[in-house]
């Protein structure tokens, strides 16, 4: 376009004239480089005064951060990471864990040595890794993490006969926990002991507490496999309820058939 | 940057002193909050720290630090999607605390009315304006940014100033 007929053009655009057809018109001129910015009237004083903005300063502790994060980019924080690992929440029984460990390796050591009284010792010894295992398993089902919960469950499988605070907390995992996998293990780990009269009767009362359609199948097989009679109430409950999938309907009523 | 990328990394301090001040006057043209804004050039120099290995030395790093902050601006606006949609009684209060802040910054009684039309802009005019003022005007190199020829840049800014140009007569108007 002639640069007299740019002048014109910016000419209506700074008296205000300008339609939708010349601010388009100009918008092409500028995109192409024929008309700058700085041409527009009021725009340049603008963008100078745009930049004249004062900005406040960030503050001190934006520097304070800033190093922080190169320290540790640096790894010096060695001493922080040193105090994390023994403030950590799982140190404690950690630590409780190996002492105790290390205490039976001397006793096993010095019960090596005089055999006279080693039957008894090693029976003695046999039931501490028994308390031990039990304290362990009671404090890893506390925890947060449910990879913590599901390995405090498999070291039930480790002991020949679990104590009743055991399987009352296996239980309890079995009733309240949140993660269902979790559920599951704990299940499994109660199945030696789903002979006896009370652990079937809370087995039983668990059926209308759980809302996992995979926890209640397994309990449906476990019933079926126990042939308790007194699980049938429990599971129509289930049956009747609108929100359980047909799948597991059709699998819950093949195990009570079974029964 | 190059240094830095090449495990120089006391070197990053450098650039971190010398851009500190750009990237939080950015981040405070955008979001008003000086306290979120410092956060908001930690985490840019934090993702420059993490990704270093992507710059590749090609450009410019002004260029490419302003990329990330735009990024990084954007996660923050849409993390806090809510807090924006505010009702027009926060506005009204959002009106009273911006005069407050212009007060305090800008003594000029026409560098406050412009700060104050520049609030009212919608973020994307906002942004393009305050990119201009910090790279210097250098169309091209906020084309890289934005991701558009040096010329769809220039037709950016022209709306953006014609608006502002409306919104600070309006303001003028009321004044």
């Amino acid at each position: 376009m002639e640069a007299e007929k740019i002048k014109d053009l910016l000419f209506k655009y700074n008296a205000g004239d300008a339609g939708p057809g010349d601010i388009k018109e100009i918008e092409n001129l500028i995109e192409q480089g024929a008309i700058q910015l700085d041409d527009i009237e009021g725009f340049g004083k603008m963008s100078d005064q745009i930049v004249a903005f004062e900005t406040p300063a960030p503050s001190r502790s934006l520097d304070e951060k800033f190093h922080q994060m190169m320290k540790q980019e640096r790894g010096i924080d060695k001493k922080a990471i040193w105090k994390n690992f023994f403030s950590s929440m799982d140190f404690m029984p950690r630590l409780a864990f190996a002492s105790l460990t290390l205490l039976l390796g001397l006793a096993v050591g010095y019960i090596l040595r005089s055999p006279a009284k080693k039957d008894e010792q090693i029976a003695v010894l046999g039931e501490e890794i028994r308390a031990m295992k039990e304290m362990m398993m009671l404090s890893l089902l506390e925890k947060e993490s449910a990879t913590d919960r599901l390995k405090a469950v498999s070291l039930t499988e480790q002991m020949d006969q679990a104590s009743k605070q055991v399987t009352s907390a296996l239980l309890q995992t079995l009733n309240n926990d949140e993660n269902v996998s979790v559920r599951l293990a704990a299940l499994d780990a109660l199945r030696p002991y789903s002979k006896d009269g009370q652990i079937r009767e809370a087995l039983v009362r668990s059926i209308a507490q759980q809302k996992s359609p995979l926890v209640q199948v397994a309990l449906a097989e476990l019933m079926a496999e126990l042939q308790e009679k007194g699980a049938i109430d429990a599971f129509k409950g289930i049956l009747e309820d609108g929100e359980t999938p047909s799948d597991i309907k059709k699998k819950i009523r093949e195990n009570i058939q079974e029964i | 940057m190059i240094k830095v990328r090449d495990g120089h990394l006391d070197t990053l301090g450098l650039l971190f002193a010398r851009y500190k001040k750009p990237l939080f006057g950015f981040f405070y043209g955008m979001n008003k909050d000086a306290e979120l804004c410092e956060d908001l050039v930690q985490n840019v120099f934090y993702r420059i720290l993490k990704y270093r290995y992507l710059f590749r030395g090609e450009g410019d790093f002004k260029t490419w630090m302003f990329h990330i902050a735009r990024n990084v601006n954007h996660d923050n606006f849409r993390k806090n999607k809510l807090r924006f949609k505010d009702s027009i009684e926060d506005w009204q209060d959002r009106l009273g605390t911006e005069e407050n802040r212009a007060t305090e910054f800008q003594r000029d009684e026409e560098l406050q009315l412009l700060s104050m039309a520049m609030d009212r802009l919608p973020e994307d005019k906002r942004e393009i304006l305050l990119l201009s003022k910090y790279q210097d005007k250098k169309y091209k190199e906020i084309g890289e940014i934005l991701g558009c020829s040096e010329g769809a840049v220039k037709v950016k800014v022209f709306r953006a100033l014609q608006e502002l140009k409306t919104v600070y007569a309006e303001l003028e108007k009321h004044n």
